[in-house]
């Protein structure tokens, strides 16, 4: 067996043995190649400590609810039905309806403030009532008393 | 000889079971797929971790990689074997996470120190705190040096190591040849060994 270091050849053995994952007749021609080769040995010896430090790092454990997501997911994905294609155009007309109502609710005039009106004739009484005081007022006491029939 | 290549093919595809499977779910078996997603669910969701070292983020890629199966169910030909298409789909996702979160935040966060590591529990002899705190250490220098490894060099490490990929799948996955596969692994391999030779 040529070195695989120094030919490039069946290189990826040295990555099998090490990992214990090479088949027989090929470990057994590797292991005596080692025996003679001190950089495929100590190649070995290096790729052993990496695996073992590979193999010490566990993960973590997976949510409990992994599935629940993932079949929620599938269901939102899933194509509508027929009656929910039948609703989906109708409903920005619905939509389009309640901002319409909505609109003219808000834009209604509201009634006029209420504003008294006064008749012509009303103000024309009220002055000659007020003349008529102010004439009573002006008129002395005796006068007043005298006036008066007995 | 292609047409044996072709027939060699299509027999050990018509013994991937999985294959079987997804072809069901294609028919709009639900049970199949929930067989696969059992089956896979935890090396897929670990492979993932491991390449993100973000769990939330995990999960969550994982789950794009089933909804991915499920939705391309219609469409599936079984062309490869199934694990090659459903790890090639985590592959992608994974490769694209990296590079968008390598845009946004450069690869400062590669050598952090993870607050909430994987470490777990040791079993059974109740190690001290002292063993407990090595332990840790030595999980995240491995976790730091596979995170300092470019990323399809990790995708491949994480292939081989842990879930025990030929050359020839892996080569697939990654779309390159197999002399390919070989050559990223034996960098990757190389960068470790000089990181992690001190854990003797």
């Amino acid at each position: 067996m040529d070195c695989p270091i120094k030919t490039q050849e069946n290189r990826e053995w040295l990555l099998d043995y090490s990992a214990g994952r090479l088949n027989r007749q090929h470990a057994v021609m590797v292991e005596r190649h080692m025996e003679a080769c001190p950089d495929c040995a100590e190649f070995v010896a290096e790729q052993r400590v990496v695996w073992e430090a590979l193999g010490r790092w566990e993960p973590q454990e997976i949510s409990p609810d992994f599935n629940r997501r993932l079949y929620q997911r599938i269901d939102q994905a899933k194509p509508a039905s027929w009656l929910q294609l039948l609703w989906r155009p109708l409903v920005p007309v619905a939509a389009a309806c309640l901002l319409l109502v909505a609109g003219v609710a808000l834009h209604t005039p509201a009634a006029p403030p209420r504003v008294e009106t006064v008749e012509p004739e009303q103000v024309e009484r009220t002055l000659d009532d007020l003349q008529m005081l102010r004439e009573l007022a002006l008129t002395p006491p005796e006068e007043a008393r005298t006036s008066q029939p007995m | 000889m292609s047409q044996w290549v072709k027939e060699d093919m299509g027999a050990s595809l018509a013994l991937d079971c999985d294959v079987e499977l997804m072809l069901r779910v294609k028919d709009g078996d639900g049970a199949s797929f929930a067989l696969l997603l059992d089956k896979y669910r935890v090396s897929v969701t670990h492979f993932l971790y491991r390449m993100v070292q973000d769990q939330p983020v995990a999960e969550e890629l994982a789950q794009e990689v089933f909804l991915r199966v499920y939705k391309s169910r219609e469409t599936y030909e079984p062309a490869a074997k199934f694990t090659t298409w459903l790890y090639r789909i985590a592959t992608h996702l994974a490769l694209n996470w990296l590079r968008d979160k390598k845009n946004e935040r450069g690869q400062e966060r590669l050598d952090e120190v993870a607050e909430d590591g994987p470490v777990r529990e040791l079993p059974d002899r109740a190690p001290s705190v002292e063993q407990r705190m090595v332990h840790r250490v030595k999980v995240d220098e491995v976790r730091r040096a596979v995170a300092a490894l470019p990323a399809k060099q990790r995708a491949a490490v994480l292939m081989h190591k842990y879930d025990e990929m030929e050359y020839s799948q892996i080569a697939k996955i990654l779309s390159c040849s197999e002399s390919a596969v070989k050559s990223l692994l034996f960098r990757a391999y190389e960068t470790l060994r000089v990181r992690l030779a001190h854990m003797a």
